[in-house]
């Protein structure tokens, strides 16, 4: 295979979206690499901006958001953000694939996904139209369905898990190497979960991608991702190498977090809820620390200003309770 | 005593913002204000109206089907009568019985419609089929066949007639409403917190449908002039008063108005308080969604 | 296709009893016009000098139902004459049955209908999904209150302006009867070119009347699937514009042709002022002067021929709905 898999540096990428209260921050003032032929996992409740943040790659934020500021760099492809018109257009699907929520309906409920198919191909200028037909069904034959039968049907004819798959082969077969997937089994049921996520990471490792995967399920990164990182109204607050992150949190929000799963094994009680809730766009605090009205390491300085990330080898923290216990 | 205060000042905080929100949709698109003063000048011109002429209208020999003039604007009918003069004592008519068909087809509507979502099962199935088979037949073309057994020689009696023979939309729309205030759990938590039926439907299911009927009632008189204006302008009703519907059936019939220039105005007058009153009824309606509707207003 | 053919056997089902429905309502109120019309004209049949055998069965050929007998063995035997199509004959048309007087005026009210039906959809939808993509602005603004206004205004009163402004204002348009009679009938241009010429205004009527309630359908359609995923997820994926465009058309057009029917109905309804006005010589005409000329044997067939229309109509819109989601194809049911 001629592609390789394209590294992606995210740089200080800033989402607005425009409201009756003024343009609100989504995202603010993001930091990322996503290293080449790497998993990495963004982690967040509802209204965390990980969504968004996945759009902006592709640069797709719908309006009434736009992206403010700060660049993303695709290898291969370079910043995403100055993108327009047909250039974009033809990136997304060749270059990036998009894997969307399998609740929701990604496909066109009046075309047998073979049309679909076939509909893609044309718009990316495909002339072996039979070609991409074989690569289809094998890609579906791969995940373990009937490649024939699925393309000959419609969105109602296949079941979630189904559907879901579909998606991935929709996002690949165009040879894709960088693949972003938008809660890949929220909505499925255990077992289609687990099944999926095994799909997702046989897949990345057989054919050399770069992948993300947004989700609000730590344990769906615990299963799949090789880099963690976990958002926050908007902010991105601490990432790392998985394991590291999971096994020492530093962030009194990944701690949280972590905290808050229930195990198979002892007390049910010991899973401690959050308090609070998530900020929504028009709750985000304006300056200062957005986690400060959950948090349990509080202080004076977190109520006017921002904590920066800090970067300690592979991982990097945004808290000021962490930097100050660092140094002292 | 202390709570009690504190409802009622809620309350009051309440209803004024629902105006300050009226303004505010009001204000945005200056075009539902005219709606509104179009509206409540027809209410006026209906109720009051008449009062200011005489009961029979001056005739004058010498100005028979005229075309507008400076003292006569929109021209004189067969008679010699103004036409404007016409519109306003023939609106009395027309409005009194429009109102009429609206309350009847509401009030007949809303109770099928509650009825048949609240108790659903065999009664709905029957209810449906009915408002179903109500709604193929074409209800004018029924009007015309009925009118040669009932002469509907009051402005009551017309509405009445009109208001039994329209009441199947609106069933259908407030049938859909029961159905999707159920599905989201409304029905069954009062039930669960132990209210009776006709509290949870009087207290909980009319109000929050309150605004969408009243909707449904404006659009329903516009429905009432629309039919019995058409009823005389065809000519097979025999009629006492004079309103726009006759006015229109001797202009065209008896005067030529679409072949003689000159009975124009004649023909306009209706017309355009028809087009006026109608235009009124969409602002206004446009108007109440926005208030009422927060999925429109959030835009 | 089973399903459809299931579907097609529950509307004929449906259709059959509304027809019976209809025609007892029009059988009952012809019974129950004041001064019992059929039992006199019996009677004057028998003054005018008939046996009184033959004057019945003279009755019974023009009502196409005897008048003697019990309400119920007249009922019966109306119905039984509405299964071989006797619906008994015109009096104003020199004894013509009505079926034929009848399919002779169908034609006039068939053909502009769904000129009209058809102009309005076209025109209706395009300028839907302009008033939707357009929808902050001040031109969406414009067609969307103008679209209410034209859907609320009666028809009667759009026949009356079109034809106070282009037949009597300023005179470019014929908009007095179906065609010239200087013609003779038949296929030459100049009969052609009139009967076209005539047409136009009846047919502006009916497009004007129904393409404001197409253009709002059309934009809440439209503005329904620009927010759904599907579309969001083929821009993501790269699709071409044009190809966007036409998942959006086609998922947005499907529910319209639920209101096809209505619209249909709507337009058939309100074809007796159209063809008041335009003096046209279809159904709603012959109902007019059917009940102005107390010819009631008429008046029940043109009532009901008119319903039936629309109930065919219903039936249609729902078939050809069925034939192209393939969803209703496969039989699940949608909720939309």
């Amino acid at each position: 295979m001629a592609k390789q898999a394209p590294g992606v540096r995210i740089d200080g990428l800033t989402v607005v979206y425009k409201t009756p209260a003024g343009e609100l921050p989504a995202v603010r003032d993001v930091t990322l690499t996503l290293e080449p032929g790497t998993i990495t996992g963004i982690v967040g409740e509802s209204g965390s901006g990980k969504s968004t943040m996945a759009l902006s790659l592709l640069n797709a934020v719908q309006p009434p958001g736009r992206i403010a500021a700060g660049s993303v760099e695709i290898d291969g492809l370079g910043d995403v953000v100055g993108l327009r018109g047909e250039e974009l257009r033809k990136a997304r699907g060749k270059h990036i694939g998009y894997v969307f929520q399998a609740a929701q309906n990604s496909l066109n409920p009046l075309k047998t996904v073979g049309k679909q198919l076939l509909d893609l191909g044309r718009s990316h200028g495909v002339d072996d139209l039979r070609g991409l037909v074989r690569e289809a069904k094998e890609l579906l034959g791969r995940m373990g369905l009937d490649g024939a039968r699925v393309l000959d049907s419609h969105q109602h004819e296949l079941s979630g898990g189904m559907r879901q798959r579909v998606g991935i082969m929709l996002a690949l077969v165009l040879n894709a190497h960088l693949v972003v997937l938008d809660e890949p089994t929220t909505a499925l049921d255990m077992i289609t979960q687990a099944n999926i996520l095994k799909i997702v990471r046989e897949v990345h490792a057989e054919r050399g991608l770069t992948t993300l995967v947004i989700t609000h399920d730590i344990g769906v990164v615990a299963e799949v991702a090789d880099r963690l990182a976990v958002m926050y109204g908007g902010r991105l607050v601490e990432q790392g190498p998985t394991r590291h992150v999971l096994g020492a949190p530093r962030h009194p929000y990944t701690r949280g977090l972590i905290r808050a799963i229930p195990r198979l094994v002892g007390d049910i009680a010991e899973a401690q809820a959050l308090p609070g809730r998530p900020p929504t766009l028009a709750t985000v605090p304006k300056e200062g620390c957005v986690f400060r009205e959950r948090c349990p390491l509080r202080m004076d300085v977190c109520d006017t200003v921002d904590p920066e990330a800090h970067a300690d080898g592979a991982r990097a923290v945004a808290c000021h309770a962490v930097t100050v216990k660092e140094h002292a | 005593m202390s709570v009690l205060l504190e409802s009622s000042s809620t309350s009051a905080a309440m209803r004024r913002n629902f105006w300050r929100g009226v303004w505010r949709v009001m204000k945005r698109k200056p075009s539902r204000l005219v709606g509104a003063v179009l509206m409540a000048g027809f209410v006026f011109m209906g109720a009051f109206g008449p009062m200011f002429y005489p009961d029979q209208l001056p005739r004058d020999p010498g100005q028979i089907t005229r075309p507008p003039s400076w003292e006569h604007w929109l021209g004189t009918d067969d008679q010699g009568r103004d036409v404007i003069a016409l519109v306003v004592t023939g609106s009395r008519y027309v409005l009194l019985a429009a109102l009429v068909t609206a309350v009847i087809t509401v009030v007949v509507g809303t109770g099928i419609g509650l009825f048949s979502g609240f108790k659903r099962g065999r009664w709905d199935t029957v209810l449906m089929r009915l408002t179903d088979m109500k709604l193929t037949i074409p209800g004018l073309p029924l009007l015309l066949v009925l009118s040669t057994v009932w002469k509907f020689s009051s402005a009551v009696q017309m509405g009445l007639v009109l208001g039994l023979l329209s009441w199947g939309g609106v069933a259908r729309a407030v049938r859909s409403q029961t159905l999707s205030l159920r599905e989201r759990g409304f029905i069954e938590a009062a039930r669960g917190l132990g209210l009776s039926t006709s509290h949870i439907v009087g207290k909980e299911l009319l109000p929050s449908m309150a605004p969408y009927i009243a909707m449904n009632m404006l659009i329903a008189i516009t429905g009432g002039v629309y039919s019995q204006v058409g009823l005389f302008f065809l000519g097979v009703l025999p009629y006492e008063s004079n309103n726009w519907g006759q006015m229109l059936n001797t202009a065209v019939f008896r005067s030529g108005a679409l072949t003689v220039p000159s009975a124009l105005g004649f023909l306009l007058g209706p017309l355009l308080a028809i087009l006026l009153l109608t235009l009124a009824i969409v602002l206004v309606v446009d108007a109440m969604d926005e208030i009422f509707n927060p999925r429109l207003r959030e835009e | 296709m089973v399903v459809i053919a299931r579907r097609l056997a529950g509307h004929l089902a449906r259709g059959v009893v509304m027809i019976l429905v209809v025609a007892t309502i029009s059988f009952f109120i012809v019974r129950s016009i004041p001064g019992d019309p059929i039992a006199a004209h019996t009677q004057k049949l028998i003054e005018q000098g008939m046996a009184p055998e033959a004057a019945e069965q003279a009755t019974r050929v023009l009502y196409g139902f005897q008048a003697t007998g019990s309400l119920w063995e007249q009922y019966g035997d109306y119905v039984a004459g509405l299964l071989t199509f006797d619906l008994g004959q015109s009096v104003t048309h020199a004894g013509a049955p009505v079926t034929e007087v009848l399919g002779e005026a169908a034609k006039w009210t068939v053909l502009p209908v769904l000129a009209g039906t058809l102009l309005s959809f076209l025109v209706g939808i395009i300028l839907g999904v302009y008033a939707a993509v357009k929808r902050s602005g001040k031109l969406g603004d414009v067609l969307a209150v103008s679209g209410s206004l034209l859907h609320g205004v009666p028809q009667y009163v759009l026949g009356l302006l079109l034809s106070a402004i282009f037949a009597t204002l300023i005179p470019i348009l014929p908009g007095d009867g179906p065609v010239d009679i200087l013609y003779e009938p038949g296929f030459n241009a100049g009969y052609i070119g009139s009967l076209a010429e005539h047409a136009v205004l009846p047919v502006a009527t009916y497009t004007l009347a129904a393409y404001g309630g197409w253009v709002l359908a059309m934009k809440s359609s439209v503005v329904t699937v620009l927010g759904d995923d599907f579309i969001l997820a083929a821009e993501l994926r790269g699709m071409k514009r044009s190809i966007v465009f036409r998942y959006i058309a086609r998922n947005a057009i499907l529910p319209l042709f639920t209101i096809l029917a209505l619209s249909l109905g709507l337009l058939l309804g309100g074809a007796v002022f159209i063809e008041r006005i335009f003096n046209y010589p279809g159904l709603g005409l012959l109902l007019i002067e059917s009940i102005t000329m107390r010819d009631y044997a008429l008046m029940g067939g043109a009532f009901l021929l008119i319903t039936v229309s629309i109930i065919v109509a219903n039936i249609l819109a729902d078939l050809f709905y069925s034939v192209i989601d393939p969803r209703v194809r496969s039989g699940e049911e949608v909720s939309a």
